[in-house]
C-alpha cells in the first residue's frame, strides 16, 4: 500500500495525513513513554525507614500507616482527591478550576464523539462507538475557543500569572488552540487564501504538532498527573498528616 | 470537410428546423450548466459559431473515456454536437481505416493550423519508456508534441490525460504524466473523471462552439461550471451527515436506508466533479446513489491516496510495528534517564549522609 | 489489504426499502408556486432546468406525481420526439425531451402560458410560406 509513502505531486493534506502524521506519533510515542518510565522509576527519597510488622488495629489502621499498603491506599485515592482543590484554597482558584473542568469536558466531548475523530480512533482500535451531530460539536468547540481565548487574555492581564508565565506555557497555549481553530474553520468551510483541502490539511498538521509538543511541554500534564499524584499521596501517607 | 460553415447553416442544411435548433440550444445551454434564461444567447451565438475542427488523440488509456461519450444514451443532441464541431479524426474509431486516415488527419491539421481543437485521452509516457506507448510506430510524446503546435486548445479527456491517471499510480513503471506536464505553451481545459461525466465532456465541446473560448478554469484546469462544487456539498445524503447517520458497512440497516456513506470512505468532501447532480447514464444513477462512497476519480493522484474504503479522517498513524519500536526506544531512553537521575540522588544521598 | 477483508458484504435480495429522504420535491414545488405567482402579476415565464438539481432517488417520481396531468399533451418531432405537456396546474408544463431509446434524456419545467417550442417559430412559418407559395405556383397558378 502506499500510505505513508511520499509521490510526486503531493498535496499538503496528503503530507499531513500520511508521513507527517506517521512522524507525529512515534515522535509522541518516544516521549510520552521516556518521561513515564523516567518519572516511574525516579527513585524518591524515604525520610524514615518503614513500619515493619503488622499493628492492631485491623486493615483500615494498616492502610494509613506508612507500610507499603498504606501508600498504596494513600497514592490511590490521592488520584481522586486532587481533583477537587484544597478547601482553604477554594475562593481564590474557583473560576480557573470551573473553567478548566469545562474546557476538559468539552474537550473530550469534540474529541470522543466527533464522527471524524471517532473514526481515527476505531481505525487505531478497531471498534467503532456512537457520536453526536456535527453541530453540537461546532457548538462545543466554540466553547473550547472562548474558554482559551479567555484564559489567555486573563495570564496576560493578571500581574502575577504573567510574570509567572514561561514559554511553555504560551507555547503550549498556541498548539492547543490551533486544532480547534483549523477545525472549526474546515468544517464551517471558513477558507482565507486558501481552499478547503489546505485547511483540513492545516486541522492535521496541527494535530502533528500538538503530538510533537505534547510530552516535552505543560501539555504533559495530562498523563503525568497521574504518576505524580500517586507518587505524592503515596509519600505522605502517614499519620497525622493529610495529604 | 470545410470549416467555413457556420454551425447554424450546417444544421439547416440537415434539414433541422427552428424548433429543433431551439431545442438542440435548450439542451445545449443545459449541459452547459448555464440557467434556461440565457438560452435565446446560446442559441444566437451558435447560429454564428463557425464550425472548428476537431482531432482526438487516444494515448495510454483504457479507452474508458471513448467508450463513455459514444456510449451515450441521447444519440440526438451529443451526436448532433459532434456532428456539428466535425470531429475528423479520432484513432480508436477510426483504427481500421490504417495509415490513409493518418495522413488524411495530418493533412486536415495543416489545413486547419492555428484553429483547431486537440481532445487527448490518455497518459503519455516519457524518458526511457516513451516507446511503451505507440501508434503505428510513433511514440505518443512525440504525436503529443506534433498534434498541439497547430491547436489552438486543448481538451484532456480523464484523470489519465489530465494528471497521469493510472498509469502514473506509485510506481509509475512508464514515467507517465499528462498533456499539463508537457504542453506549456497552449491553453488546456481539464475535464477529469475516470471516466468524465460524458454530459461534463460534451457541455465543455459545447461552450467552445458556443463562446469560441475556453471556459473558466479552477486551480486545476478544470471548468468551474462542471468542478465548481464537491461532491459532499451537492450529495443528497448530505443531511444524513449534518444529522450523523451513516452507514457502517455496505450491507447494515443504515446502508439499506441511504445513509451517509463517509464511514465506508467515501472522498465527496475533497472530490470536485458534477455526477451529484448530472449523474451516468443520463441520470440514471451516480456511485452513491448505488451505495459506495466515492473515490474521488477527478482529483489528482486519487490511485495514490490510500484505501477507498479508509474514511477521510483516518491518518496513517503508521502500524503495530512503528508503534512498537517507537515504545522501545521510549522505553530504552526513559530507564537511560532513570538510571542517570536514580544514580545522582544517591550520590547526593551520599553527600548528604556524609555532610 | 486488510481494510478490504474486513468489509462485511452479505448478498441479498429482497425489495428495496422506501428511501427516508424527501429531498427535493416540496422546495420545487414551492418554486413552481412562486414562478407561476410571477407569472400571473407580471406576464415573466420562468424555466426549470430539472437535470441540474440534485434529486435523491424517488424525488423526480414523487414531483411529477404530485405535477400530475391536465387537458393537453403534444408531441413534437424535431431532432427526436419531445413531449409537452401541461401538468394539472394549467400554465405548468412539462417538457421531456426523448433520446432514441424512449428514455427521458432532459427535463424542463415551464412557467408560462404557452412554451416557446408549441409555438410555431418564425423562420420556420417563413420557409413554410416560400414553400407553399412555390407548390401553388408549380400546381398551376
Amino acid at each position: 500500500m502506499n500510505e505513508g509513502l511520499y509521490w510526486q505531486g503531493m498535496t499538503l493534506l496528503d503530507f499531513a495525513r500520511g508521513p507527517a502524521f506517521r512522524w507525529s506519533v512515534a515522535i509522541f510515542i518516544v516521549g510520552v513513554i521516556w518521561r513515564l518510565t523516567m518519572l516511574i522509576l525516579a527513585k524518591r527519597k524515604r525520610l524514615e525507614p518503614p513500619k515493619g510488622a503488622p499493628v492492631a488495629g485491623g486493615t483500615k489502621a494498616v492502610a494509613t500507616r506508612s507500610t507499603p499498603p498504606g501508600e498504596l491506599y494513600g497514592g490511590l485515592t490521592t488520584l481522586l482527591t486532587r481533583s477537587a482543590p484544597a478547601h482553604e484554597l477554594e475562593k481564590n482558584i474557583v473560576f480557573q478550576h470551573y473553567s478548566g473542568y469545562a474546557w476538559h469536558i468539552s474537550m473530550f466531548i469534540i474529541l470522543f464523539l466527533g464522527t471524524p475523530h471517532m473514526l481515527f480512533f476505531a481505525d487505531i482500535l478497531g471498534f467503532t462507538w456512537p457520536t453526536l451531530p456535527g453541530w453540537i460539536i461546532t457548538f462545543f468547540t466554540v466553547i473550547t475557543m472562548g474558554i482559551l481565548l479567555v484564559l489567555f487574555a486573563r495570564r496576560l492581564m493578571n500581574p502575577v500569572l504573567r510574570k509567572i508565565s514561561t514559554w511553555d506555557d504560551y507555547i503550549s497555549w498556541v498548539i492547543a488552540f490551533l486544532p480547534f481553530l483549523t477545525g472549526f474553520m474546515s468544517v464551517a468551510h471558513l477558507t482565507p487564501f486558501m481552499d478547503y483541502e489546505t485547511m483540513l490539511g492545516l486541522h492535521f498538521l496541527s494535530v502533528c504538532a500538538l503530538l510533537i509538543w505534547f510530552p516535552f511541554g505543560k501539555l504533559m500534564h495530562a498523563l503525568v498527573i497521574w504518576p505524580s499524584r500517586y507518587k505524592v499521596g503515596a509519600a505522605f501517607a502517614r499519620r497525622g498528616v493529610r495529604a | 470537410m470545410a470549416a467555413s460553415n457556420t454551425v447554424g447553416d450546417v444544421l439547416r442544411a440537415n434539414g433541422v428546423s427552428r424548433r429543433g435548433f431551439m431545442k438542440f440550444c435548450a439542451a445545449t445551454a443545459s449541459m452547459m450548466a448555464l440557467p434556461p434564461s440565457m438560452v435565446s444567447a446560446v442559441a444566437a451565438a451558435i447560429d454564428s459559431a463557425k464550425r472548428p475542427s476537431v482531432f482526438w488523440l487516444p494515448f495510454q488509456e483504457c479507452t474508458g473515456c471513448t467508450e463513455a461519450l459514444t456510449r451515450s444514451h441521447t444519440p440526438t443532441v451529443e451526436n448532433l454536437i459532434f456532428d456539428a464541431i466535425s470531429l475528423d479524426y479520432h484513432h480508436t474509431l477510426m483504427a481500421a481505416s490504417g495509415d490513409r486516415a493518418e495522413e488524411a488527419m495530418y493533412e486536415e491539421m495543416e489545413k486547419n493550423y492555428g484553429n483547431y481543437l486537440l481532445l487527448v485521452d490518455g497518459s503519455i509516457p516519457t524518458g526511457d519508456y516513451e516507446n511503451y506507448s505507440c501508434t503505428n510506430g510513433h511514440s505518443h510524446l512525440s504525436m503529443l508534441l506534433k498534434a498541439a503546435k497547430g491547436a489552438a486548445a486543448i481538451v484532456s479527456i480523464g484523470t489519465c490525460a489530465a494528471y497521469g491517471g493510472i498509469p502514473k499510480a506509485n510506481p509509475n513503471p512508464t514515467q507517465a504524466v499528462g498533456v499539463q506536464d508537457l504542453i506549456k505553451d497552449k491553453p488546456i481545459i481539464n475535464v477529469p473523471g475516470c471516466p468524465p461525466v460524458p454530459t461534463v465532456m460534451t457541455g465543455v465541446l459545447a461552450h467552445y462552439l458556443t463562446f469560441g473560448t475556453i471556459p473558466e478554469l479552477d486551480k486545476f484546469g478544470r471548468p468551474m461550471a462542471f468542478f465548481g462544487q464537491s461532491i459532499h456539498d451537492r450529495c443528497y445524503r448530505r443531511t444524513f451527515y449534518d444529522r450523523g447517520m451513516f452507514a457502517e458497512t455496505f450491507d447494515d440497516e443504515g446502508a439499506k436506508k441511504g445513509y451517509c456513506l463517509f464511514k465506508v470512505g467515501c472522498k465527496g468532501p475533497v472530490t470536485y466533479n458534477a455526477c451529484a447532480t448530472l449523474k451516468w447514464n443520463d441520470g440514471v444513477s451516480w456511485p452513491v446513489q448505488s451505495g459506495h462512497g466515492c473515490l474521488g476519480c477527478s482529483e489528482p493522484d486519487f490511485w495514490d491516496k490510500g484505501s477507498f474504503y479508509r474514511p477521510l479522517s483516518a491518518a496513517y498513524w503508521g502500524d503495530a510495528k512503528t508503534v512498537g519500536i517507537s515504545a522501545a526506544a521510549g522505553a530504552a531512553a526513559g530507564l537511560a534517564a532513570a538510571a542517570l537521575a536514580r544514580g545522582k540522588q544517591k550520590k547526593a544521598q551520599q553527600q548528604e549522609e556524609q555532610a | 489489504m486488510s481494510g478490504l477483508s474486513e468489509i462485511g458484504v452479505k448478498v441479498e435480495s429482497g425489495d428495496a426499502q422506501e428511501p427516508e429522504l424527501r429531498g427535493n420535491t416540496l422546495p420545487l414545488l414551492h418554486e413552481i408556486h412562486h414562478a407561476l405567482e410571477r407569472l400571473v402579476a407580471s406576464n415573466e415565464p420562468t424555466v426549470i432546468d430539472v437535470q441540474s438539481l440534485p434529486m435523491g432517488p424517488g424525488d423526480l417520481e414523487r414531483l411529477m406525481s404530485a405535477l400530475g396531468d391536465g387537458e393537453v399533451r403534444a408531441e413534437l418531432e424535431a431532432l427526436g420526439t419531445t413531449v409537452i405537456r401541461e401538468s394539472r396546474f394549467s400554465g405548468v408544463w412539462i417538457i421531456e425531451n426523448l433520446n432514441g431509446k424512449g428514455g427521458v434524456a432532459s427535463r424542463f419545467i415551464e412557467i408560462t402560458w404557452v412554451p416557446e417550442l408549441l409555438q410555431a417559430q418564425a423562420e420556420d412559418v417563413q420557409k413554410g410560406l416560400t414553400e407553399l407559395a412555390g407548390a401553388l405556383a408549380s400546381a398551376g397558378n
